[in-house]
């Protein structure tokens, strides 16, 4: 008998639908598998098999053939276990057909027949939706994830003899299998509430400034501080002042961390942004993702939200570079032989390096470093990769007194509220044009979006040649002036608003006058 | 090949055999001119069976081991070498000749020859040197400029050593004032050292001098430096340090200095303020202190009726919260954060306040959101 079962394969951060045919004739007993398989994909044989055996199902000797297509899909993962069982108790006849139609089958199976949570279940039943599948049976184990795919049965499968009583139960009153409400599950906290409040940063109120100038307008940012002066800190909160995400980006970062089998990690704060801080020793198919079936990286991982690189200098230089086309394009491609992928990495750069070999410039007591030593540390960094960041801020150590000093500090719910404020006006100007942020403002409509008062152009122009700024810095000053004017309310960027933009210009190459 | 490339050196034909023998390394030179009593001809030195070498008495097998080896350059290496200088324009001065540097001369360890491009020092006029550190502040660098330019002015010969930082500043100042300066290098002449100089490596020689004692090509090594510090001293009257840690290469030209019995003038720092800490030592030994290009050069006997430019003590007008700002602005540079502090006014009045301040000329931005007065007071 011939029977069909329909599953999918994850491909990037996308799923394709799947079928999984079997066959199952008289002849000599085997089991045969065919269809473009990895090896993970060929050992489902004898998991299947032994699942059949310690569930109490037996089956007649005879030859079995399994076939996935289409065929020049290479098929990886170990999704289709499940799929390949059912398909094959079908074919014996032990399943009804139309007990499987238009549901969408993926699990592990272990070998005493429970079924074992795997990744990119999100995905797959998006696609089964998509696709104007019914249902989705999933192990019981990536349940919440497949909910969040609206508008679907969820089957969540414990083991096979439970999947068969669903099954048979799914088909004769399909309104039974109710929906549990999975955004609940997955947590309606939206931030995380801990140590890096705005309020625990004392003093450092240029500092604080950058960071929500930064978040507003969802500059890059480069902060430059001695060692222990709170950079980490002052990044780990300029995450918790970007507004909440759209439940559009929640659900697509959803699929990112599904994909790479993380999405535990997002449980209770599905709508908070991103924070990714990677070790400076990863390599660059971590950061851009990759691997024989491209897995997505770090940067992909912090999409919509904050990628932070601490101790930037100390990043392999080829590492750093990869960061160029997705900081453009806010997405990255990846090639390989099995094909091309694209994955999502729209995120708000912060880097974070010590200014000098030892870390304490311009403090001329405490570091001792010559002018060359100082001239390579900055050279560790590429022009392009500084070009595309828009603040660079000092971080100062501060004294013991300001540290410990009194006073109430405001809160990063204030703070993010101001930013909600600011993101709105910019969405307001940017409606329709393909940008959201003052940080994308393209070089062609820098007239119609950034009015500037006739002084404030006179104090440009100075400072392009007093500076020695660069036709990008220029530009760069230009747009973060415009999310300053944003936040102070004013349409014009004004004189004040420049002067405060080209205090975060990029940082004095010519080191050592101090 | 021309057999015999010989510059001409005042009246004394310069040849290959004489830029050879000069610029042997390893050997000191005392030793290259008790050598040169016993050999006066170099060619005839240069033909000498090693045998002879090894008979000398006062030469240590390190030195016979270093003659050798230079005795073992080949003939056409020797040509080769006299026309590159002369292609680069590198002329040689030796103990012997009468253009060779008086002052040099009294020295304990005098060079024996000076590789140099440009011309040397006149005797006649006053020389003085003026070092300190290449990690200075942003003070001692406009004090160094400050004096190179009041001396360079008045005919005196700035010399110093071209390095970055100060000594770079005083050579720029003695420039600016279109006097005479001299860098002394502690490498080949025909090396730009540091490669950050390359502006004063090519302005120098057209109003002064590039001296070394090493062969052109000669690389920078670090031993070579301290050595090239006594010739720095030797061919000036006085030495001013401006500024100078506590353990600065700078100190050891003002010991030089006073073992060849020059003047040791030192610019005050703040007492505790570590980039001053070596001239405060210095003072508190005994140097002069300098406080002035006058005083200085009224001290020095130079020149009596000097008279001080008082174009420095300009008046500003300047509303209120100016003057609050610019109170909290010293010669040592303060960040926007500090003066935030200190001022406790809105960021956005203080930067609006900064500009003004620099548009009048006030304040000087000397790197990224740090801030200072422009130049200490009674200097021109």
């Amino acid at each position: 008998m011939y029977r069909i079962v329909s599953t999918a394969i994850v491909c990037g951060i996308q799923s394709i639908l799947v079928q999984v045919e079997a066959d199952v004739c008289d002849g000599m007993p085997a089991f045969e598998m065919v269809g473009a398989l990895s090896s993970e994909v060929k050992e489902a044989r004898e998991r299947v098999r032994a699942a059949f055996r310690n569930s109490g199902i037996r089956l007649a000797p005879k030859k079995i053939t399994v076939n996935l297509y289409p065929a020049d899909v290479r098929k990886t993962g170990t999704s289709f276990d499940l799929p390949i069982a059912l398909a094959v108790l079908a074919a014996y006849g032990a399943v009804p057909e139309d007990y499987l139609e238009g549901i969408l089958f993926a699990g592990e199976v272990s070998l005493n027949g429970e079924i074992r949570p795997t990744t990119g279940i999100l995905p797959m039943a998006l696609a089964a939706k998509e696709a104007g599948k019914q249902a989705v049976c999933i192990p019981i184990g990536n349940r919440g994830e497949a909910e969040l795919a609206k508008g679907m049965a969820v089957l969540p499968a414990e083991n096979l003899n439970q999947v068969i009583q669903m099954l048979e139960t799914f088909h004769k009153d399909p309104e039974k299998a109710q929906n549990a409400r999975a955004y609940e599950r997955m947590g309606q906290g939206r931030h995380r509430e801990g140590d890096c409040d705005f309020s625990g940063i004392h003093g450092q109120k240029v500092l604080k400034r950058a960071c929500e100038v930064a978040a507003a307008g969802r500059h890059n940012m480069l902060l430059v501080g001695a060692p222990g002066a709170g950079k980490t800190m002052a990044a780990r909160a300029t995450a918790t002042i970007l507004p909440d995400l759209e439940e559009e980006e929640a659900l697509e970062l959803a699929r990112i961390y599904s994909v790479s089998g993380r999405l535990g990690q997002r449980e209770g704060q599905f709508f908070a942004r991103p924070f990714r801080n990677p070790h400076h020793t990863i390599s660059a198919a971590g950061l851009a993702g990759g691997g024989a079936v491209p897995k997505p990286g770090e940067l992909s991982l912090a999409h919509k939200g904050v990628l932070f690189l601490d101790e930037l200098t100390e990043f392999k230089r080829e590492v750093l570079e990869v960061l160029r086309q997705p900081l453009e394009e806010k997405a990255i491609r990846i090639s390989r032989s099995g094909g091309n992928f694209c994955f999502p990495a729209d995120i708000m750069l912060i880097g974070a390096m010590n200014p000098c070999g030892c870390g304490y410039y311009p403090d001329r007591g405490a570091c001792a470093c010559t002018p060359a030593v100082i001239r390579r540390h900055l050279g560790k960094l590429s022009r392009p990769l500084l070009d595309r960041i828009d603040l660079t801020v000092e971080v100062k150590r501060l004294p013991l007194a300001e540290l410990i000093g009194g006073g109430t500090e405001e809160t990063s719910e204030a703070i993010r509220n101001r930013v909600q404020a600011v993101q709105k006006v910019q969405g307001k100007r940017f409606a329709g044009s393909g940008i959201s942020y003052n940080s994308q403002i393209p070089v062609p409509y820098m007239e119609e979006f950034c009015p500037m008062e006739q002084d404030a152009r006179k104090l440009l122009q100075d400072s392009f040649e007093r500076l020695g700024l660069s036709a990008r810095g220029y530009y760069r000053a230009i747009r973060v002036a415009r999310t300053i004017a944003d936040m102070e309310g004013c349409g014009q960027i004004r004189r004040v608003h420049l002067m405060e933009s080209l205090m975060y210009r990029e940082i004095d190459r010519k080191a050592w006058e101090l | 090949m021309m057999a015999k490339e010989c510059t001409e050196l005042g009246t004394k034909p310069v040849c290959k055999y004489e830029y050879w023998f000069a610029g042997i390394p390893s050997l000191s030179g005392k030793k290259k001119i008790r050598l040169k009593s016993q050999f006066p001809d170099p060619e005839e030195f240069y033909r000498l069976p090693i045998g002879h070498i090894q008979q000398i008495p006062w030469l240590t097998e390190r030195e016979k081991k270093a003659v050798a080896a230079a005795k073992g350059t080949p003939e056409h290496k020797l040509d080769a070498q006299a026309c590159y200088c002369a292609e680069k324009g590198i002329k040689l001065a030796i103990w012997q000749d009468p253009g060779y540097p008086k002052r040099l001369r009294d020295i304990y360890s005098p060079p024996y020859g000076l590789f140099y491009r440009g011309s040397l020092p006149p005797e006649d006029a006053p020389a003085v040197a003026i070092v300190g550190a290449r990690g200075c502040s942003h003070y001692g660098k406009q004090m160094a400029r400050a004096i190179g330019c009041g001396l360079a002015s008045q005919g005196v010969s700035v010399i110093s050593g071209m390095a970055l930082g100060i000594d770079g500043a005083g050579h720029q100042g003695a420039l600016q004032a279109g006097g005479r300066t001299y860098g002394v290098f502690g490498c080949g002449v025909d090396v730009c050292y540091p490669a950050a100089h390359r502006e004063l490596y090519g302005a120098i020689p057209k109003m002064g001098g590039l001296l070394s004692e090493y062969q052109p090509r000669s690389k920078p090594l670090a031993m070579f430096f301290p050595q090239r510090n006594r010739i720095i001293s030797g061919l000036s009257d006085a030495v001013i340090v401006v500024e100078a840690r506590e353990k600065s290469g700078a100190l050891i030209t003002a010991d030089f200095a006073l073992e060849q019995g020059r003047e040791v003038y030192a610019v005050p720092g703040r007492a505790g303020d570590p980039s001053s800490q070596g001239t405060n030592r210095l003072i508190q030994q005994g140097a002069g202190i300098f406080l002035s290009v006058g005083d200085f050069l009224k001290e020095m006997g130079i020149f009596a009726d000097f008279v001080e430019d008082s174009a420095g003590n300009q008046k500003f007008s300047l509303e209120k919260s100016e003057r609050l700002v610019y109170s909290c602005v010293d010669l040592s540079p303060k960040s926007l954060d500090g003066l935030l502090a200190e001022t406790s006014l809105p960021l956005g009045e203080l930067i609006e306040i900064l500009e003004s301040l620099r548009e009048k000329g006030c304040i000087l931005e000397v790197y990224k959101n740090y801030y200072i007065r422009p130049e200490p007071s009674g200097f021109a």
